[in-house]
């Protein structure tokens, strides 16, 4: 079972949820690690290297947190499935790695026993002694040892504490596996027995219950109206930082492309080269680049309300919102997640115990306005203000549909709840609400890090790849006259006249149309698209480059010369991407997580046609009221 | 928060979480019910003791230095008694 020298032993790291145990992963394999997404499997298990002292490489796994291997919910069930070696692509664990809370031992030895009852060879690390003995608990690791049967490494992963004596204890070949001393007829009542006099006898405890700092924190952050208070102020605080810090960051990436932009225009000839360049790819990838920041401060906001502590709480508070749409409060960071982007609230939703529960989720979450939404809707909202008017009633227009959005999610959810029905077995709200503590800073920035390069990863491949496509079918085949005749001439003016009645009852031409087309890879592609079908020349800085677009846009008019963007259109345009899901990769997660490609093709139908209809409600109803 | 001595809950010496005031200390005696399991996973076993720290929809508690929010149908299946 143990590793040849061709393949290094595996070792699994395993623990209760909040005991630390990527920590201890990110301080054994440093940097040296990557997160694994095998498609057709419902896996999401970190992998990483390690070396023991003597220079033996090791595989080491972080397996989800679970609190048994009952395994109700679905995270559960990967640890558990790894640990038996049933997920292909990873080896069977030679060693187990059970990370414990050490000022929890009374709970978290439940897990760490019937993981030694399994057979595989184990060492029980004893995470935030520090924490543990600051509360008054008196622990020994050597008595433990000696009662279990298995090496007990005291640790404080946050501080790199006991990571050279966790290497030691991991030294190959690894220990034989350890007799089950407490295996009874009722193997429930024998482990119970033993974790008390475990506890009595390894980790005394203080009898007087202590009022925490945590607990005299939750007293107010929990409280019916100060908490909700709380909630409410913190949730606007971090909307309103990431719309307002991203500015300076956008500054300077916007100023960063016009000097690129220059530079091409003043050291190429004029030619299709140069329009390709300037046009196509500094033209499409500028307009999705550029909400970088945004994207970087959504995702930093979200990894310090998880890291502090502080998301459970909300997951508390909004349980009871969240009974209103047939969901439970776990639904909620799956949710909030999705306004970053929804496929890492797609995969949060492994969480939730009831899996009609999770679906309904699932299925919903994309309509949370994603980030990827924003450049749509910076591009649309200033063009239904007039240039004086201040910023507050974008902020509100840019509220409004952030509600909209997800008001919509919870009726369509609670409808969704009420027609699959029940639950089979039994599911209850159970919530584990951590100690707050300071974020760990190094882990948030690796997450972050993660996502702003998949970002931009995106933005150089299906981005760039369809503007040029654009740029080619806007420019090709040619002919002489006018800059509009040579557009209406060329394949996409074709493709414009083709989809122009599907999107006429919408208020929209063949140029919007053939952009909403393009956005179904991506919905930020709508921006480059945009900008290449309307043929904004780059200026100097990318701001003026997208208020050239403005401009454009505004003066555009359709063919029997009335304006193109009234009002109305414009609105219904917004309408139209709250509600469509023009996401590729979403759908491919939807359908991974729900193990069929069949809620992910219901979704996908459902939300366009949605879209569609939504728009046509609101366009030719505005029009049926007056509105122009 | 209240801190109801043991006294006080001696008339009644089994009852569930739900009926335990907020801020008692009590002993968990006994789990019945088709949440049991999950329970015991989350560390409500026997014998342990169990502090009440809010009631509502769902209510919370410290069990062992940790604080779980668990439901009401979950709460009335841990049959709790005063601390002896």
């Amino acid at each position: 079972m143990q590793g040849s020298s061709e393949f290094p032993p595996t070792i699994a790291l395993i623990g209760n949820p909040n005991s630390g145990k990527t920590t201890v992963f990110n301080a054994l394999t440093g940097s040296n690690q990557k997160v694994g997404n095998y498609s057709g499997v419902t896996v999401e298990v970190k992998s990483g290297q390690m070396f023991t002292p003597h220079g033996k490489k090791l595989h080491v796994l972080d397996l989800p947190g679970c609190y048994s291997l009952r395994a109700p919910s679905l995270d559960e069930k990967v640890a558990v499935d790894a640990l038996k070696g049933e997920i292909p692509g990873y080896a069977k664990p030679d060693m187990v790695v059970c990370v414990v809370d050490a000022s929890n031992l009374e709970r978290h030895l439940q897990l760490a026993l019937q993981i030694i009852e399994l057979g595989i060879p184990t060492v029980l690390v004893l995470n935030m002694v520090d924490m543990a003995e600051k509360s008054g608990l008196r622990l020994d690791p050597a008595k433990l040892s000696e009662e279990l049967g298995v090496p007990v490494v005291p640790m404080q992963a946050n501080a790199g504490k006991g990571i050279i004596e966790l290497k030691q204890a991991l030294r190959f070949p690894f220990p034989p596996t350890p007799a089950v001393a407490w295996a009874a007829e009722n193997l429930e009542n024998s482990r119970r027995a033993l974790i008390t006099r475990l506890c009595e006898l390894a980790a005394r405890r203080p009898d007087a219950h202590q009022l925490t700092l945590s607990d005299q924190l939750d007293n107010w952050l929990l409280h019916p109206v100060y908490g909700w208070i709380a909630f409410l102020g913190i949730m606007f605080s971090v909307f309103w930082g990431i719309f307002s810090f991203a500015r300076i960051p956008m500054g300077w990436i916007e100023a960063g492309q016009g000097v690129i932009a220059n530079w091409v225009v003043a050291h190429m000839a004029d030619g299709d080269l140069r329009s390709l360049l300037v046009d196509g790819v500094l033209g499409g990838m500028g307009g999705v680049v550029v909400f970088l920041p945004q994207i970087v401060l959504l995702f930093l906001f979200i990894g310090l309300l998880e890291s502090s502590g502080y998301m459970a709480r909300a997951a508390f508070l909004m349980d009871g919102v969240m009974a209103k749409a047939g969901l439970s409060g776990k639904a909620f960071l799956p949710l909030f997640s999705s306004y970053a982007c929804a496929i890492p609230g797609v995969l949060a939703t492994r969480t939730i115990d009831s899996a009609k529960e999770r679906l309904v989720t699932i299925f919903v979450a994309p309509w949370m306005s994603c980030s990827a939404r924003l450049p749509v809707y910076f591009l649309i909202v200033p063009l239904l203000l007039h240039e004086n008017e201040g910023s507050w009633k974008q902020a509100m227009i840019l509220f409004a549909i952030y509600a909209l959005g997800t008001t919509s999610a919870f009726g369509v959810a609670r409808l969704l709840r009420a027609k699959l029905g029940p639950d089979t077995g039994a599911t209850h709200f159970l919530l584990e609400l951590p100690p707050y503590h300071a974020p760990q800073w190094s882990y948030i920035l690796r997450h972050v890090g993660e996502r702003a390069w998949s970002f931009v990863a995106q933005a150089g491949t299906i981005i760039l790849g369809l503007s040029i496509l654009l740029w080619a079918l806007g420019t090709y085949p040619k002919s002489g006259g006018t800059k509009d005749e040579m557009l209406a001439h060329s394949a996409v003016g074709r493709i414009g006249s083709v989809i122009e009645p599907a999107v006429k009852p919408l208020g929209f031409d063949g140029r919007v149309g053939t952009a909403i087309l393009t956005s179904f890879a991506a919905r930020e592609v709508f921006n480059s698209s945009m900008a290449v079908l309307f043929r904004v020349d780059e200026a100097e800085s990318d701001e003026k480059t997208r208020s050239l677009l403005r401009d454009r846009l505004a003066a555009a008019k359709r063919s029997d010369g009335t304006p193109l963007f009234t009002p109305l259109s414009l609105i219904s345009l917004l309408v139209f991407y709250i509600y469509a899901l023009q996401c590729l990769p979403t759908s491919a997660v939807v359908a991974r997580e729900t193990g069929s490609w069949k809620w992910a093709f219901r979704q996908f139908i459902f939300m366009s046609g949605f879209a569609y209809i939504a728009s046509l409600i609101v366009y030719q109803g505005g029009k049926l009221l007056g509105f122009s | 928060m209240s801190h109801t001595h043991a006294a006080d809950l001696q008339i009644d010496s089994a009852m569930t979480l739900n009926q335990v005031g907020v801020g008692c200390d009590v002993r968990i005696s006994q789990l019945s019910g088709p949440g049991c399991d999950r329970l015991r996973d989350l560390g409500f076993c026997e014998q342990l003791l169990v502090r009440k720290l809010s009631a509502g929809r769902n209510l919370i508690c410290s069990l062992c230095g940790t604080r779980l929010a668990i439901s009401r149908e979950l709460a009335e299946q841990v049959v709790v008694s005063p601390m002896a």
